[in-house]
């Protein structure tokens, strides 16, 4: 602390409290200065592992030179969209088959990509959990159900492979998804889809995700999937750059009815 | 960061202020304090730089100088938590849990409860946690978990652990605590709380603070929720609606929507009223609520949320 705060704290206490004796608000202002300090034998615990920690996660990956970020509301999730790219490149790669839409979840996201090095501590906090990479087959007429479902929770759940706009009013609003080159999806038309096993399990409340066949689950977590892709474009010299916006387009004031929960269809 | 000392110690210091320093026990009557953290998720360390308004608050260690202060200026302390310990740092994926529960009996928490977070490794690493924090060598006695509305009859061996309510006594006053968790559907993957049933919380807390009242004769009833502040609308149970649907609850010490609140919400009751607390989340604020017991019922009630500055 420093040294003019102390007089401060005494006049606060004194306009504060209804203490008389000058000798009692002595008493009182003492323990004011160490009360946040940190506990000693707390602190020796901690102060190793910190080192420990600091050591495996201050490893620097990539360079990200805008950051990647989460956007606020009414902005697009380009972070979102990062993850779910690498998971619809990371499920391709690891099934050896095309992967045509992926999907994760906004709520999972713990932390956004600050502008700068990134480090290895970085990933961990974006992705704490141990998620895993699952491949699953949905028709096309799923994976628009999907999507709406994600719309209907949050407004919007991260994807990667489509085109998502929605026009009209909170009252009558109306849903086209399209693959990412503008073209139609056939209903009829069994795709592959990438998600999480949190996911497909029934988390975030995204039931036809449920409904996915042939499931394969990968054994890669999310998280080393993401550290993989970072070293990757380090390897290459590239930075790592936010996905371009444009992948959702939704009304402010519908987004504010989803959020007041007063959008049941789509 | 004069001016935010300043503002804290201003909070710890008039929340203090509003009833008398020392507890004075009757025969008739006593005071407790409640202090409670819930969400920390992990957040051993305070906040990084770049995390906006709560950047470079928190932390355990800075919190164990506070709850030692606080315990040696007041006497009659309980030190509680609202669940989802685990999960947000690299120290969880490191350490799994038993470093935070460690942390937490070295500060000295009394009781906690457990969230939908806290099932993230399974309950295998989640019992690996609690033995770890048990077997910790520490002149701090082990602290329990309450819950009332799982039934655990699938994981004994969390059973054991998992108690629906416990009784702490002080002079002149008996405090009751129990818990609630929030459902696991869409939270918590199945195979992660495999042997554990979600029950609903107003029915399973109906007969425990029925109990509490009647058999254990306690003052005062403090639940630990990990429901969530406000459902907004929505049809999930939460702190707000709790009161309305189970009588007798004095303190609520919320959790699980990251809702930070300077002051309980105090919410009138046909006897007395509920006060409902949760500070926001990763230790950023110290919750802190006084009551003042005379002959089973509350006298005086008053909080405050403390930023837990350095």
């Amino acid at each position: 602390m420093k040294p003019r705060s102390a007089p401060f704290l005494l006049a606060a206490l004194l306009a504060v409290l209804p203490l008389g004796a000058q000798a009692t608000v002595k008493a009182q202002v003492i323990p004011v200065g160490p009360l946040f300090a940190e506990d000693p034998a707390i602190q020796k615990v901690i102060a190793p592992l910190a080192e420990e920690i600091k050591a495996s996660f201050g490893q620097p990956l990539v360079n990200a030179p805008q950051g990647v970020f989460r956007g606020r509301r009414g902005e697009e999730n380009l972070l979102g969209y990062w993850v779910a790219d690498v998971m619809r490149l990371a499920a391709q790669g690891a099934i050896g088959a095309p992967v045509r839409f992926a999907i994760t979840n906004s709520g999972g996201l713990r932390s956004n990509l600050r502008a700068g090095q990134l480090k290895v501590g970085d990933i961990f906090e974006l992705m704490p959990f141990e998620n895993e990479l699952v491949v699953v087959e949905l028709t096309g007429a799923e994976v628009i159900q999907v999507v709406r479902e994600g719309l209907l929770r949050r407004g919007g759940e991260p994807s990667s492979g489509v085109l998502v706009k929605v026009e009209g009013t909170a009252e009558k609003a109306v849903l086209t998804v399209t693959w990412e080159d503008g073209k139609p999806i056939d209903p009829a038309a069994t795709v592959r889809v990438a998600t999480s096993d949190y996911l497909y399990a029934g988390g975030d409340s995204i039931p036809t995700l449920k409904k996915g066949r042939k499931a394969v689950t990968t054994g890669i977590t999310l998280r080393q999937m993401l550290l993989d892709e970072c070293a990757a474009l380090a390897k290459a010299r590239k930075d790592l750059l936010p996905p371009p916006a444009g992948r959702f387009t939704v009304p402010v004031p519908i987004l504010e009815a989803i959020r007041d929960k007063k959008l049941s269809t789509l | 960061m004069e001016r935010r000392t300043f503002l804290a110690s201003l909070a710890a210091a008039s929340a203090a202020g509003s009833l008398p320093l020392r507890a004075e026990a009757t025969p008739a009557g006593g005071r407790i304090t409640l202090l409670h953290t819930n969400d920390t998720h992990s957040r051993i360390e305070p906040f990084g730089p770049g995390n906006g308004a709560i950047s470079g608050l928190g932390g355990v260690a800075r919190r164990a100088t506070l709850v030692k202060h606080l315990r040696a200026q007041l006497g009659p302390v309980l030190l509680l938590d609202a669940g989802d310990t685990f999960q947000g740092t690299p120290y969880f994926n490191r350490y799994k849990g038993r470093l935070d529960y460690q942390l937490m009996r070295m500060v000295g928490y009394d009781a906690g409860t457990l969230g939908n977070h806290d099932f993230d490794n399974g309950v295998g690493l989640l019992l690996e946690a609690m033995v770890a924090m048990e077997t910790l060598e520490h002149a701090n006695p082990p602290f329990p978990f309450v819950n009332c509305n799982f039934d655990c009859k699938g994981a004994p061996e969390l059973a054991k652990r998992v108690r629906p309510y416990i009784v702490r006594e002080f002079p002149g006053v008996r405090v009751g605590i129990t818990g609630v968790g929030v459902a696991f559907a869409g939270l918590v993957d199945p195979k992660n709380h495999a042997g554990i049933t979600w029950k609903d919380p107003y029915e399973s807390l109906k007969p425990m603070v029925k109990r509490l009242r009647e058999v254990e004769k306690v003052d005062l009833v403090v639940v630990l929720s990990h429901l969530g502040h406000n459902n907004q609308g929505g049809s999930a149970p939460c702190d707000l609606l709790l009161p309305g649907q189970v009588a007798g609850i004095d303190a609520i010490i919320g959790g699980h929507s990251h809702t930070f609140l300077d002051a309980p919400v105090r919410l009138p009751q046909a006897q007395g009223e509920t006060l409902v607390f949760q500070v926001g989340f990763g230790g950023v604020n110290l919750g802190r609520m006084d009551f003042a017991v005379t002959k089973g019922a509350v006298r005086a009630a008053s909080g405050a949320a403390i930023p837990m500055v350095g």
